[in-house]
């Protein structure tokens, strides 16, 4: 007769007791398991969106990792194009778009409002990165070198312009001095972040060249790459091309990159963590009522096992094995109502809150995660070994002359 | 005292044992030196408090004394550690009690075969050694059933089973008849005597039943915690 046989047997005959702790530990798998998924989802997709953004990698000057600009494109990649063939001859590489980022003033001749601008190369811009989905009146930009601007929602609301409004760009040359050009609104644009909507201004990297006295420099060369490829080794690839290319470059990862991504990530950790903690001291408190009332009950029953040669590690070893199988069992009833809710909440359509700095809300949606499960079952178990522990310790220290007489 | 010819089983010498009660201490034995051969058949008797199931519970392992020492075929018991008394009890001991004792949860079979299971013997050798026993005793028919579907008599006879799972050389069995009525109270003192005789079984019974003690071979009389008389009887109640 096994441990786990004896085990699940004394669960079957406390039937209403079983039942009542199974339940606590298949909410507790099941609150796991749906939180993994629905973490998982959100860091995959915050992961997704952050790298559509600003890619996998950028190649900056080495001077613009540990210092800041003090005039536009102070650090600046020049011959732009050759690094940008040398980069996009990778195997591992599907995009490079280069980037000029610079600040400045917009007026609509009565009033002027300070933007963020971006230069960009609209076509693998709109191809590799979210730019066109983001695009909420009018149209992207659709030549490198055209008059076209895309404005962020708030900066043309600040400025009062709609598509096909006209707008000077003002801004400070590389030498200092300060220069205009007209732009043409073809599109407004919400980036989902207020504070940056309120500033937003991109434009081809052929008329932001012109209105900052540049030519073939660029701030920044963004990197997509191809799915699977390696980061680390690529990116290797790459400063060791550049660089025997003379090109004075640093290579710069997008983890390193996205603040924000790894806020909101700390965040969610420390909420889910914070929630997980209190869901297994439950669970612990639970479990030790429910083990410690099952050896009282049980104290004469322990006093025989022990009187007919029982080693007291095998009375231990009964109590814990029967703490791990209301686990398992519970884990096993916890994914049923996982998968269940899982598939509710999915097709419900609820729309969560915008995360924070966010202006939009995403639908609910929670990822089937196995490592969330298996997690969950690790938890579940060891919790409730831990929450044997004692009593079953005690059980097995238990005089045994005064377990023969326990009433 | 009278002490036997036969290499004891178990002796204990100069034992005494003393409980707490509140503030007090309570002497339960009291320099009592015994020695158990093979094959006997004793009933410890005495009146309530006299100290008969402190006695069986010293001899049995189950409890160690204050003072004097116990011996298991010649091992001093105070030298053995935990899992070595548990194995002792396991391997040459048995045990009966007054209220049956059995595993709830086990069948019969299985409640017998739990001791075969625990000195590491496989399935197929506890389930005959089982079933053998289970037939001896005359229930090899509810094998399956579970304790609390038996009359008493039939748990006795069960947890007499599994006392003698083992192949034990000493059987402690504490009031066992406490809690039966007359006519199964034979049955099972005759039951204990024929297995003893046919297994060459020593039986120790810790009892104020006149009935054990008139199947006893040798009567050992307790009162305040000694041992006032040892008496062998040649000539006990035949079994039927």
């Amino acid at each position: 007769m096994s441990s786990w046989s004896l085990a699940w047997r004394n669960l079957v005959r406390q039937k209403r007791r079983t039942l009542l702790m199974g339940s606590v530990v298949a909410f507790g798998f099941a609150a796991f398991a749906l939180a993994g998924g629905f973490i998982a989802q959100s860091f995959e997709g915050l992961k997704e969106g952050t790298i559509r953004s600003i890619g996998h990698l950028q190649i900056v000057d080495r001077r613009a990792v540990t210092r800041s600009e003090e005039s536009t494109l102070e650090f600046g990649l020049p011959n732009a194009g050759r690094a940008r063939s040398i980069a996009a001859g990778d195997p591992a590489v599907a995009a490079v778009l280069p980037r000029i980022e610079f600040v400045g003033l917009a007026t609509n001749g009565a009033k002027s409002v300070p933007y963020l601008g971006l230069g960009v190369d609209p076509q693998p811009e709109a191809t590799a990165t979210l730019a066109r989905e983001l695009v909420v009146g009018g149209r992207y930009l659709s030549s490198a070198d055209g008059e076209e601007v895309v404005l962020g929602t708030g900066l043309a609301s600040a400025l009062g312009v709609k598509t096909g409004d006209r707008i000077t760009l003002m801004a400070t040359t590389r030498d200092g001095s300060l220069n205009a050009v007209d732009g043409v609104v073809s599109g407004l644009v919400d980036v989902r972040i207020k504070e940056l909507n309120d500033r937003y201004l991109a434009a081809g990297i052929g008329l932001v060249s012109r209105l900052l006295e540049t030519s073939e420099t660029v701030s920044k060369l963004v990197v997509f790459l191809r799915k699977g490829s390696d980061e680390n080794r690529v990116a290797k690839r790459l400063e060791q091309s550049l660089t025997a290319a003379g090109f004075p470059i640093a290579i710069r990862h997008w983890e390193e990159l996205a603040v924000f991504y790894s806020q909101v990530k700390l965040l969610y950790i420390g909420i889910f963590g914070f929630v997980g903690a209190v869901l297994v001291v439950i669970v612990i408190l639970s479990a030790a009522i429910v083990m410690t009332m099952a050896v009282t009950e049980r104290t004469r029953e322990i006093g025989t096992l022990r009187a007919i040669g029982t080693r007291p590690a095998g009375i231990l070893k009964m109590f814990l094995a029967e703490g791990a199988v209301l686990a398992l069992a519970g884990c096993l009833a916890g994914a049923l109502v996982a998968l269940v809710v899982r598939a509710i909440l999915n097709a419900s359509g609820i729309i969560l809150p915008p995360p924070p700095g966010a202006t939009h809300g995403m639908p609910i949606n929670v990822k089937f995660y196995p490592l969330a499960y298996v997690a969950g079952i690790s938890a579940m178990v060891g919790t409730m070994l831990v929450a044997s522990w004692f009593p079953a310790r005690r059980a097995s220290r238990i005089s045994i002359v005064e377990a023969l007489t326990h009433v | 005292m009278q002490s036997t010819n036969r290499t004891p089983l178990l002796s204990a010498r100069s034992v005494s044992k003393s409980y707490r009660l509140g503030e007090a201490i309570v002497p339960a034995i009291r320099d009592v030196t015994l020695e158990i051969g093979p094959e006997e058949f004793i009933a410890i008797q005495g009146p309530s408090g006299s100290g008969k199931t402190t006695l069986l519970n010293l001899l049995g392992l189950l409890d160690m004394p204050d003072a004097g020492e116990v011996r298991v075929e010649g091992q001093d018991s105070a030298r053995l550690s935990e899992n070595a008394k548990s194995d002792l009890r396991r391997d040459r001991f048995g045990f009966v009690f007054q209220t049956f004792n059995l595993i709830p949860v086990l069948s019969a079979e299985e409640n017998v075969a739990y001791p075969v299971g625990l000195a590491g013997k496989g399935p197929a050798e506890w389930r005959a050694r089982a079933l053998e026993l289970l037939s001896a005793v005359g229930l090899a028919e509810k094998a399956g059933v579970r304790p609390d579907l038996l009359s008493g008599g039939q748990r006795q006879r069960v947890a007499i089973a599994r006392a003698l799972a083992n192949r034990p050389a000493v059987v402690f069995a504490d009031e066992p008849t406490a809690n039966l009525d007359s006519k199964t109270a034979d049955e099972i003192l005759d039951l204990m005597r024929k297995m003893g005789e046919e297994r060459e079984v020593s039986f120790v019974f810790a009892t104020h039943d006149p009935r054990v003690v008139a199947r006893a071979r040798r009567v050992v009389s307790l009162q305040d915690g000694r041992i006032e008389s040892d008496t062998r009887v040649m000539t006990p109640t035949p079994s039927r």
